[in-house]
């Protein structure tokens, strides 16, 4: 057990008379993002949006080039999951090529991709959780961020949160030929052999990395599991809570799988809705365009489009660690089952039957994801298979072709045509955070109404608003590298007009 | 105690490149393929293809973590990116600091570490293993917004220049 100081849950809030809140950008969001609050005259929340900026020119940008360059250019889409970029578009070009990856192949795809979500959960966990959680939703903004973190559980936590990240990009970086931006998926296998040193390496940083998630998932339980105010605001049903529906990957025994496997959609109650291959997302997914947004909003088809609710006449779903974990029955790795037993026990003792619908839940799942993550990146690893040199197979003439994979933030959907010449003629893509997106915003119009009340705000109350978006990692950022950001943290009081009353920050 | 990169690794890490690293580290940062963004990648570029004595040359599409995993055991490094300041004309750059960037949120934060806090971190669990000199090449931009592989006029015909001064200040080394 770790003994840190007490983290601050609450801070003092203050009257404002405005009518308008601006929380722009989020901090520790992926990427530009801007949430305005809408006060009545009461100073109650009338609604609030989360609003996301898009890149321009994309798609534009692909027609006409060859889908075998499709893998290295989406993956600069993001600087944060490039890697899953790369496996889905190379999966899509699998499809597209009618190509059927190698046995090798798909272990070592696989192997790459645990690196990936080796790195990535651990970053979201330490960078980006842990400040709420090991310092408090309302410690002061310069403290609440991965130095205060450090400062807390000691530098000895924090290096080993800095090498065992550092492994998961090296994993990458041997399999993929760059740590990020990787280059080596081909339709039907992937364009690099492995020696066996580079294995060796690897199972040896798995093996490392499994102990890690180990510890990991015991702070976990040390900070936030063991600590009753947490729990209050994991369980708090008016600002922290949705039964939606939920989308993630499954193998045919329903086990989570990041790699490959079908689409599995269940319901409010846990009930399979539907199971879906790659190619037939069109048939379950469509999507909902709002004005005051760039980003499109994909829902159920079969149910529909009911606004920013939730409940079972509403198509929003919800992906990433709670979607996966609320669709699969379990992992297929022993430690990560077990943990995964212990969070249904949990839930199950405070009356949930079926989903967990608790969206600070999230974090819980992140961490038994990570663990699954390390173990199947050392089985994958200590597998002496794969360092054999059939790492390519058979590619036909191109057509059309969807590939699907998880990314650390939720199902990732790559679709393209080609013509007889491998010219891209279409592309259309349906990213992790798209995916949920709808849900993500009524999650901060649940979280903004339940917490700011009497037009009382504070710069606590705010983080415990980010809280309700932050949990699902949302990634808007799409490569954009300028090295100035805008402030930290800034809060506009507007009058109805629109005219500035004040303007709060937190830095 | 800690390191940051154990045996193997580090054995990898020399096989892989120079036998032992050079002194000096140029890492151009931004996105090729969006617009101006890209202009740090062209500058590091151009100064690769020149072979620079004692100066290794990288490219980086992502900071914060990634950055700090990638200038350890230099002894100084030079970091080209480009920025946006409120009145700023395009192709204009500016020799900045690491303190310049402590406000930042986003500045190509994988997972919302910005360069200053990744920097500090680095200085707090691998100190010794820190280069002691950090600077800033920041250039002016305009488009980081539509993808395109081509940057806007004004930003490109800085490019040679900022070629100049970075080679001009390593040679007082």
């Amino acid at each position: 057990m770790i003994h840190l100081s007490p983290p601050v849950i609450n801070d003092t809030p203050t009257k404002t008379t405005g009518k308008k809140i601006t929380i722009d950008p989020i901090t520790r969001l992926e990427g530009h993002g801007k949430i305005e609050i809408f006060l009545n005259d009461q100073g109650n929340v009338a609604n609030a949006y989360l609003q996301v900026p898009e890149l321009r020119g994309f798609e534009r940008f692909c027609i006409g080039r060859h889908v075998q360059e499709l893998p290295v250019l989406t993956n600069r889409l993001c600087g944060v999951c490039p890697a899953a970029h790369h496996i889905a578009s190379t999966k899509a070009l699998d499809a597209v090529f009618d190509a059927e990856p190698t046995e090798t192949a798909r272990k070592l795809r696989e192997l790459f991709y645990m690196g990936q979500y080796t790195h990535s959960h651990i970053a979201h966990f330490y960078a980006l959780a842990a400040p709420d959680f090991v310092l408090g939703p309302s410690a002061p903004s310069s403290k609440r961020n991965v130095l205060g973190v450090v400062d807390a559980v000691g530098v000895e936590i924090g290096a080993e949160v800095i090498k065992h990240r550092s492994y998961g990009q090296k994993v990458q970086e041997i399999i993929g030929g760059r740590a990020t931006h990787p280059c080596f998926g081909l339709p039907g296998g992937v364009s690099k052999q492995i020696s066996e040193e580079e294995r060796a390496q690897m199972e040896e940083m798995a093996r490392s990395c499994v102990d890690f998630a180990k510890d990991t998932v015991k702070l976990f339980h040390d900070v936030v599991l063991a600590n009753q105010d947490y729990m209050n605001l994991v369980l708090n049903q008016d600002a922290y809570y949705l039964e939606t529906y939920y989308m993630g990957m499954v193998d045919k025994d329903n086990k989570t799988n990041f790699y490959d496997g079908d689409i599995r959609v269940v319901d409010q109650t846990g009930r399979e809705v539907v199971k879906f291959k790659p190619k037939e997302y069109l048939d379950v997914i469509a999507e909902h365009v709002e004005p005051w947004t760039y980003m499109k909003m994909p829902f159920l088809k079969q149910v529909g489009w009911n606004g920013f609710s939730d409940g079972p006449s509403s198509g929003i779903y919800r992906v990433g660690p709670l979607g996966r974990i609320n669709v699969c029955e379990g992992y297929t790795t022993p430690m990560a089952q077990a943990e995964y037993e212990t969070l249904a026990k949990t839930v199950k003792d405070l009356g949930v039957t079926g989903p967990v619908h608790y969206t600070l839940a999230f974090h819980w799942a992140r961490v038994i994801e990570l663990q699954y993550a390390t173990e199947r990146m050392l089985e994958l690893a200590s597998d002496r298979s794969i360092t054999s040199d059939d790492i390519r197979g058979e590619v036909n003439e191109p057509t059309e072709g969807v590939g699907i994979c998880e990314a650390p933030r939720g199902t990732l959907i790559h679709h393209y045509a080609s013509d007889m010449d491998g010219l891209c003629t279409m592309i259309n893509m349906i990213v992790a955070t798209t995916n949920n997106y709808a849900a993500i915003n009524t999650s901060v119009v649940q979280a903004a109404k339940a917490l700011i009340k009497d037009g009382e705000i504070s710069p606590g109350l705010l983080n415990k608003v980010e809280m309700a978006f932050r949990c699902y990692d949302p990634c808007n950022s799409c490569g954009t590298h300028a090295l100035n950001g805008a402030p930290a943290l800034e809060l506009n009081v507007r009058n109805a007009d629109g005219s500035k009353l004040k303007t709060l920050t937190n830095f | 105690m800690f390191l940051m990169f154990d045996e193997h690794e580090r054995t990898h890490k020399m096989a892989n490149s120079e036998k032992c690293r050079k002194k000096t580290l140029v890492v151009g940062v931004g996105n090729p393929i969006l617009s101006d963004d890209g202009v740090g990648i062209r500058v590091a570029r151009l100064l690769k293809e020149m072979e620079i004595p004692n100066v290794d040359v990288e490219e980086l599409s992502a900071s914060g973590l990634e950055l700090l995993d990638m200038v350890l055991g230099y002894d100084k490094v030079v970091i080209v990116d480009a920025i946006i300041t409120e009145g700023g004309t395009p192709g204009t750059f500016y020799t900045m600091e690491e303190s310049d960037f402590e406000r930042t949120i986003h500045g190509a934060s994988p997972h919302g570490v910005n360069v200053a806090t990744a920097l500090a971190l680095g200085r707090r669990l691998a100190g010794d293993r820190m280069p002691s000199e950090t600077s800033f090449i920041a250039i002016e931009v305009a488009d980081i917004v539509n993808v395109s592989e081509s940057l806007t006029p004004e930003v490109a015909a800085a490019v040679p220049s900022v070629v100049r001064k970075i080679i001009t200040d390593l040679a007082k080394d």
